[in-house]
This record gives C-alpha cells, sequence and structure tokens, in this order.
C-alpha cells in the first residue's frame, strides 16, 4: 500500500447507451452517487486525479463536496478522444505507478481494500471480474492466473474490468484503450474483483440488484 | 524541459483577496469586496475596476499600504514551494509594484506588477496595468520552455492562454468560469495544488 500515491478515475465520457443526461458516474445507487463510492474507497490514497469533461461541472460539484483535496483533470476533448486519452491526461506528469479505474462502476468495497494490500509495488496488477456479457473484452490466463491475451472474440471466464495498478507502464497520447497499453507488458498477475460497470439500463439494473453484496 | 511557475497573487498566494482585505482601513470592506468579486467573475473589466479601485484607496499613504500588505496571510504551503523553486517562480499580478514589491522581496520571488504612479508616499494613480500575457511572454523569452500558469479569477484568462498548463486554483472561492474552459487542471485546496505542482516540476 505504501507504493500507491496516484489513482485516476476517469469520469470523463458520455455514457450515451445509459440515455441519462448526465455523466455515468452522476448515476445514483442507494441514493448516493457512483463517484462517492469510488471516492469513498480511495480516499486513503494521497493523489485522487479525476479527469472530467461531459458536463464537467457536475462531476467538479459533486467532487469537490465529498473531498476537497482531489485534483480535476480537464479533458475538454472528451467528445472526440477516447478514454485511454483521459487517463494519458491524468497520468502524462506522473513519475510514481499508479491505479486506474472507470468512474462508471460500483467495485465492491472489501475487494478493493484486498487489492491496495496486494500490491507491493513489484509488479503491475490487472483488475479482472467474472465475464457478464458477450461483448467484453476477454482475458485469457495461464495456470498461475497472470493474463497472457486480451481478446474480443472468444468468451473467457473473466474479462478485464478497467481496474489496473500500472508501473512501468506509460498511457500514450494515441492510445485507444487502457488495455492496449497493457498488452506490450504481459504476462501480468491478474485481481478479481467483484463490480458492476455501469453501460447501459439493463447495467444499472442488475447493479441495483446486487448492490447490497457490495459490503457498503 | 524548463519549466516556469507564474502565480496569481490575490487569493493564490495571499489567502485573502488584497484590495479588500486594504479597504478594511478606510472602513470600505464590504464595498471593495462586491467590486473585486464582480471584477474575478468578469463582471467588471479589470482595468476600469482596478483604476477605480485604486482611487477609493489612494486616500492610504503607500508605505502604510505596504505594511498592511505585509500582514495580510499567505498559504504557507504555497510559499514554501515558491521559496524552494525560486528560480522558476514569478508572481504575475495586476496589483500595484509600489504596494507588492516589498511582499514580493519577503517571499525572495520576482514579480511583474502593474506601474503606479506616485509622488513619495502619495498614490496619483495607475501609470501601467499588466497584461498578464505579456509576462508570460517575457518569462518564456528567458528560456523556459514550459510555462504553468496558476491563478483563480477572469484576469488570468490571459496568462493562462499564453500558458502551456493552467491550474485553476479554487482555495479562496471558486475559480471564474471562464478562466475554468482554459485550465487543464483545477484544484480546491492547498495540499492539492502543491501536489501538482510538484508533479510539474
Amino acid at each position: 500500500m505504501q507504493n500507491i500515491k496516484h489513482v485516476v478515475i476517469a469520469c470523463a465520457g458520455y455514457g450515451s447507451r445509459l440515455g441519462l443526461d448526465m455523466p455515468k458516474c452522476m448515476v445514483k445507487l442507494g441514493g448516493r452517487t457512483l463517484l462517492s463510492y469510488i471516492l469513498e474507497i480511495v480516499k486513503d490514497i494521497e493523489d485522487i486525479r479525476i479527469v472530467v469533461g461531459f458536463k464537467e461541472e457536475m462531476v467538479e460539484a459533486e467532487a469537490k463536496r465529498i473531498n476537497p483535496n482531489v485534483v480535476i483533470v480537464r479533458n475538454p476533448d472528451y467528445r472526440t478522444t477516447t478514454n485511454a486519452y483521459s487517463c494519458y491526461l491524468a497520468s502524462k506528469d506522473l513519475k510514481e505507478p499508479f491505479i486506474i479505474v472507470d468512474g462508471d462502476m460500483i467495485i465492491d468495497k472489501l475487494d478493493f481494500a484486498k487489492f491496495l494490500e496486494t500490491i507491493d509495488g513489484n509488479a503491475s496488477i490487472v483488475g479482472i471480474c467474472k465475464s457478464k456479457t458477450t461483448d467484453a473484452v476477454f482475458v485469457n490466463l495461464d495456470g498461475n492466473g497472470n493474463v497472457i491475451e486480451f481478446q474480443r472474440e472468444r468468451p473467457q471466464e473473466y474479462e478485464w474490468c478497467g481496474i489496473c495498478y500500472l508501473k512501468n507502464i506509460k498511457i500514450h497520447i494515441d492510445g485507444r484503450y487502457v488495455f492496449d497499453e497493457i498488452i506490450p507488458h504481459l504476462p501480468l498477475p491478474t485481481f478479481e474483483f467483484k463490480c458492476f460497470e455501469i453501460d447501459t439500463p439493463a447495467d444499472l439494473e442488475i447493479a441495483l440488484a446486487n448492490f447490497y453484496k457490495l459490503n457498503y | 524541459m524548463k519549466t516556469a511557475f507564474c502565480f496569481d497573487l490575490d487569493g493564490t498566494i495571499t489567502h485573502s483577496e488584497v484590495l479588500p482585505f486594504l479597504a478594511r482601513e478606510i472602513n470600505l470592506f464590504d464595498e471593495m469586496e462586491a467590486l473585486t468579486m464582480a471584477t474575478i467573475c468578469g463582471h467588471l473589466p479589470f482595468d476600469k475596476s482596478f483604476k477605480l479601485r485604486v482611487r477609493i484607496l489612494n486616500t492610504i499613504p503607500i508605505s502604510r499600504v505596504r505594511s498592511i500588505i505585509e500582514t495580510i496571510p499567505l498559504h504557507k504551503k504555497v510559499v514554501d514551494f515558491l521559496r524552494e523553486h525560486r528560480e522558476q517562480c514569478f508572481i504575475v499580478t495586476g496589483n500595484l509594484d509600489v504596494w507588492i514589491n516589498a511582499l514580493a522581496e519577503k517571499i525572495g520571488i520576482e514579480a511583474f506588477s502593474s506601474k503606479a504612479d506616485f509622488d513619495g508616499d502619495r498614490l496619483l494613480g495607475v501609470k501601467h496595468i499588466l497584461n498578464k500575457g505579456d509576462a508570460v511572454d517575457e518569462v518564456r523569452s528567458r528560456g523556459f520552455d514550459r510555462i504553468v500558469g496558476i491563478g483563480d479569477g477572469m484576469g488570468d484568462v490571459p496568462m493562462f492562454a499564453k500558458s502551456n498548463v493552467g491550474i485553476a486554483y479554487g482555495g479562496i472561492h471558486d475559480p471564474a468560469k471562464t478562466l475554468i474552459e482554459n485550465s487543464d487542471f483545477i484544484v480546491y485546496s492547498e495540499n492539492s495544488l502543491c501536489r501538482t505542482l510538484n508533479t510539474l516540476l
């Protein structure tokens, strides 16, 4: 845990498939925003960086209300850029390893605490979860549970969940996906999360139904 | 990469806006505060508002203003950063040279400021109002290839426009909306400001 100085929370995107007129991290679950749950689990990390774009004022006000010590990173080009570009903006000046978390998910609180404990600073760690959909980015594991491949064609037991600890892995300005940047560094150890990403109204239903299991 | 940091003074280095702080002396704090906030938000153009505010304050002798300004509370961690990196830090303020030079000397860094017209201890008016963008050009001409601007108000927009990185600081009040639109980072506390500055060294 002493090795983790920075966390990047990517909250810039539209969330067009959800059909709500707000950034996905502002969606409420159990009366609170997704962002408030993420800020709760990362609260002991010194440098919390939130990338904002779509309806940035909403996210800024919520972040400031919860933790005035956060750093807001602006991605005014969120309409034409990728999630990886948002992560590039927030991480390009960092000299130490950092964690990336997607802002549109709800993560088991105890799992995340265990993840922080697991990080020993020796290697990057790739967050995975049990596969829930067919259009996921699947991870192929070797016998030791290390990721050896990311791919979309052949369904696997696990998928990439948008959480990672990156040591000596840079996100480039023209990166398409965060997992693309990880590929040259494989194989890498994994950590399994219980988590729910919220892309569609159906995802939101599933998250609501399972929320009670996430230790909040 | 050689990086320079250009800091707004009021509300960024100091803990409160300087002119309302001075106006206490002549019992016009609320009036000055209202004018100052309207200027920060861009409801009044800086040059006109500044001349007006200087006119209100010019009954106070310059030496008195300097000694009041020396007592103004500062953001301690920001000042520590300035002192540790004094070769690459600059104050860029629309405030008057005769008022703020002593404070800049006390901190120990160079200041770009507006210029006063004065006669001994008496302030006559404003001779030149600093365009903060010009100050960035001057700093860049000294061989810095990345300029980081730090500020909170409308007056800092020209500084951000010429800088490579803009940090909108909302420590005292929310940064001006237009400044936010021209910024790369927004921070709301002294700690997060200094943390961000350190990543940019």
